[in-house]
Parts: C-alpha cells; structure tokens; sequence
C-alpha cells in the first residue's frame, strides 16, 4: 500500500494498492450475484417492499461492496439490502426515518450495518442507533466495519 | 486416550485429580461441579482456547493420565490461560439474559446476611423470606430459567451433557424451593436456612457457569438470523408473563437490602 500524502480527511486521502493486488491465483467460472431486489439505495427503496418484510437487513455504506472481495457470498447472500453514504448523501433525516420504518413497519429480523474504518462512515452507524432508539420495535443492529482493503476490523452488535 | 475424551469429567478427575489442577490452571471450573457429567471432549471444546493452548492442555492432560506414553509435546511454551481482559461480549438476546442474571445476583448476595440477621419467627423476617421465594419462584425461574428451556436451548443439542447439566440444576434449584416452603409452614428455621444457602451456592455457580461458558458458546454457534429470531421469541416469551409480576420482583432486588438493614436495626435495638 502507498499512501500518497498524510494529510487531510482519512476518507479521501489517496492510497494506492496496485501492489498488494498483484499475485494470487487466477479465478475460473463465474460468480452468482446474491443481489435480490431492486432499488438498493436508501433514498430510492421502500420499506414496505416485500422483500424486506421479516428479513434480515444489511445497511451498506455505498464504498464497501468494492472493498470486501467476498461481499456477496460473505454478506449480501439471504440479505435485503440498502446502501447509503453518510458523508456526501443529502436529506440524512429521512434516512432515520426509513430505517425506524424497517424495524417498526417491515418487522425487520435484524439489521446490519457495514461501513467503513474511514471516520465519516460511523455516521451511518449513529443513524441506525438514532432509529433504533426512537423505534417502537426493537431489533439486533450488528455494526460491522472494514478496512480500506477489505479486510474486517470489528463486528459488534450495538446494544 | 480416546476413552478419557468420552468420559464424564467427574471421573476423569476422581481417577486423576491432577486433571482437575490442570484444568483450573486454564480456567476451566469442572472441579467444583455438583454433577460432572460432561465429557472431555466437549468441556475442551465449548471453552473455546486458542488452538496452541488447547493442544498444551490436552497434552498435560494425556500426560497425567498416561505418565510413560511418548507422548509429542506440542511446540511453545505450556502457559495456563490468563483471565480474558475486557468484557464478554454478548449477542442482543444473550445480553438480556445475562442483565436478567444480574438481578438475581443481587438477591443471592444478600442471602448471607439474611442467614445472619432474620428471624423467621418474625413476622418482617417472614415475609422477607416468603418475598424472597416469590422473586426466586416468579423471576429467577418462571421470567428467566423458562426463556432458556423453552426457548435458548432449542437452538443446542439438549443431548449434549453441558446442557443436562444446566437443566439438573434447574431441578435442584426447584427442589431447595419447595423445601424451603415446606420448612417454612413448619417455621423450622434450620432446614429454610440450609436450602436458602445451597440455593445461593447452586445458583451462584450456576450463574457464572452460564455467563462465562454457556452464553459464549451458544453466541458462537447463532448466525445473524437466528439472533435475531431468538430476540423475537424472547419478546413473545416476555409478553405472556404479567408485567406487573415482574415488575414486583424488580423491586423487590432493588429493595431487600434495605428491608434487610432495618431487620438488622430492630435486632440490635
């Protein structure tokens, strides 16, 4: 990894990884996506959708679907999905209000969040603990986040 | 060595008590169990030691029992296990079972002084006690042991020995109560007072056994979905007991160190 400057915001500082992605063995076949609905983003879904009736929902910050190589297998599969970004998405309120939707009308197993390490992504961890908090239902909300690189660096359900 | 790892720890640790020494260097309280049924192999694996240590004990363990075997000692260096720094964390559902355990902890950790100070010929010291057994009976048992054998266990093997053992001391417990209330329509202060101490020591262990042993495991083996169907099935469990029921229990832990402090006032008065 080669960082190409030290200073400001961690969130767009630019690293180059051509390095470490070199080597490795040569993939064969083809993956199945483990997508099952759509819209994905959070402003565009509802959730009212059947698919995230009694579902298990994952709440993924817009970067780490490129970031987590294994993401489909690993954490999409048997997931309903939306995806956000808590630093340059506007009208973040409304987001609040969809994922208390989730919990108190969709009846949502559970939720998790992935985001990642990047400071400004923990904001979508403190919307879904927002919601939680207000929402008449409760619900397991596992936060779980990933570095810049894919690799998971906690995973901890909110409490 | 086969045969050890299918053997009832119990008699593992009476043939060899050095067993029962080894295990506790690791952290792993078989010794003073009241029933010792589980077996080696699951004790090993349910405690979940990182691999070098584990394969460290169950040298020592074969060693112990086999003094002459060849046996291959495992690279690195044989250290007992450290207590785990931090908190244990616990999946949502788990958690409020472990909050559940606090409370009656509280209960259990006044019972010495209760031991000391009531009187149950007293009508205070009475009622504390008989207060005592409804908290037991409704909370501690009814609230709290009902959501782990109605529900909890369902998601493990109810064959596997740890689990047996969690549920006989269930039934022990439930035996110390109804005890207890025999005792008491007797007004023999003696026998109240014995099962109200093997209660407290019963539970106490059982406590810990559960909080540092079983819940992790079970956390463990839960995917996301089933978490959170255990979550939903606590909450419909939670909602066929009164609330008012164990909101008085509630109390009653709050308040009985208190009730305790002016039986102890009117006793030295």
């Amino acid at each position: 990894m080669t960082n190409m400057g030290m200073g400001g915001c961690p969130g767009s500082r630019m690293q180059d990884f051509r390095e470490d992605t070199k080597g490795g063995k040569e993939e064969v076949g083809k993956r199945q996506s483990q997508l099952r609905q759509w819209p994905i983003q959070l402003h565009l879904v509802s959730p009212e959708a059947p698919y995230y009736q009694k579902s298990d929902v994952l709440l993924a910050a817009d970067c780490v679907a490129y970031s987590v190589g294994d993401f489909h297998k690993d954490y999409l599969k048997g997931k309903s999905i939306a995806i956000a970004c808590p630093k340059l998405d506007e009208g973040q309120d409304v987001y609040v209000e969809k994922i208390k939707s989730f919990m108190d009308d969709a009846k949502i197993n559970t939720l998790t969040v992935m985001t990642m390490q990047v400071p400004c992504c923990g904001g979508l961890v403190a919307m879904a603990e927002q919601a939680l908090q207000s929402a008449k239902r409760k619900v397991p909300v596992k936060s779980i986040v990933v570095s810049l690189q894919g690799d998971v660096l906690s995973e901890d359900w909110v409490q | 060595m086969e045969k050890y790892l299918n053997a009832p720890i119990k008699e593992i640790i009476t043939k060899f008590p050095e067993v029962g020494r080894i295990l506790e260097e690791y952290k792993i309280g078989c010794v003073p169990c009241t029933l010792g049924s589980c077996l080696l192999k699951d004790i090993v694996a349910i405690h979940n030691l990182p691999v070098d240590q584990e394969a460290q004990l169950m040298y020592r363990v074969e060693k112990s029992i086999y003094p002459d075997r060849d046996i291959k000692k495992p690279e690195g260096k044989a250290s007992a296990r450290k207590t785990p720094s931090g908190k244990i964390k616990y999946s949502p559902p788990i958690k409020r079972l472990v909050d559940e355990h606090a409370l009656i902890k509280k209960w259990l950790e006044l019972i010495p002084a209760v031991l000391e100070k009531v009187d149950i010929e007293s009508k205070i010291g009475r009622q504390l006690i008989l207060d005592g057994l409804d908290f037991i009976r409704s909370y501690a048992d009814k609230f709290h042991h009902a959501k782990e054998e109605d529900v909890l266990f369902g998601y493990t093997d109810k064959n596997l020995d740890i689990i047996k053992t969690i549920l006989a001391d269930h039934e022990t417990a439930r035996g110390h109560v109804k005890a207890m209330l025999e005792a008491l329509g007797k007004g023999d202060e003696k026998t109240v007072f014995e099962h109200l101490n093997a209660y407290k020591e019963l539970l106490t262990e059982h406590i810990k056994k559960e909080d540092e042993i079983l819940y992790p495991w079970i956390d463990r083996g839960l995917s996301t979905a089933q978490v959170g169907e255990l979550f939903a099935k606590f909450d419909e469990a939670e909602v066929k007991i009164d609330k008012e029921v164990v909101e008085r229990c509630r109390r009653f832990a709050e308040k009985a160190e208190q009730r305790i402090e002016k039986i102890k006032k009117e006793v030295t008065k």
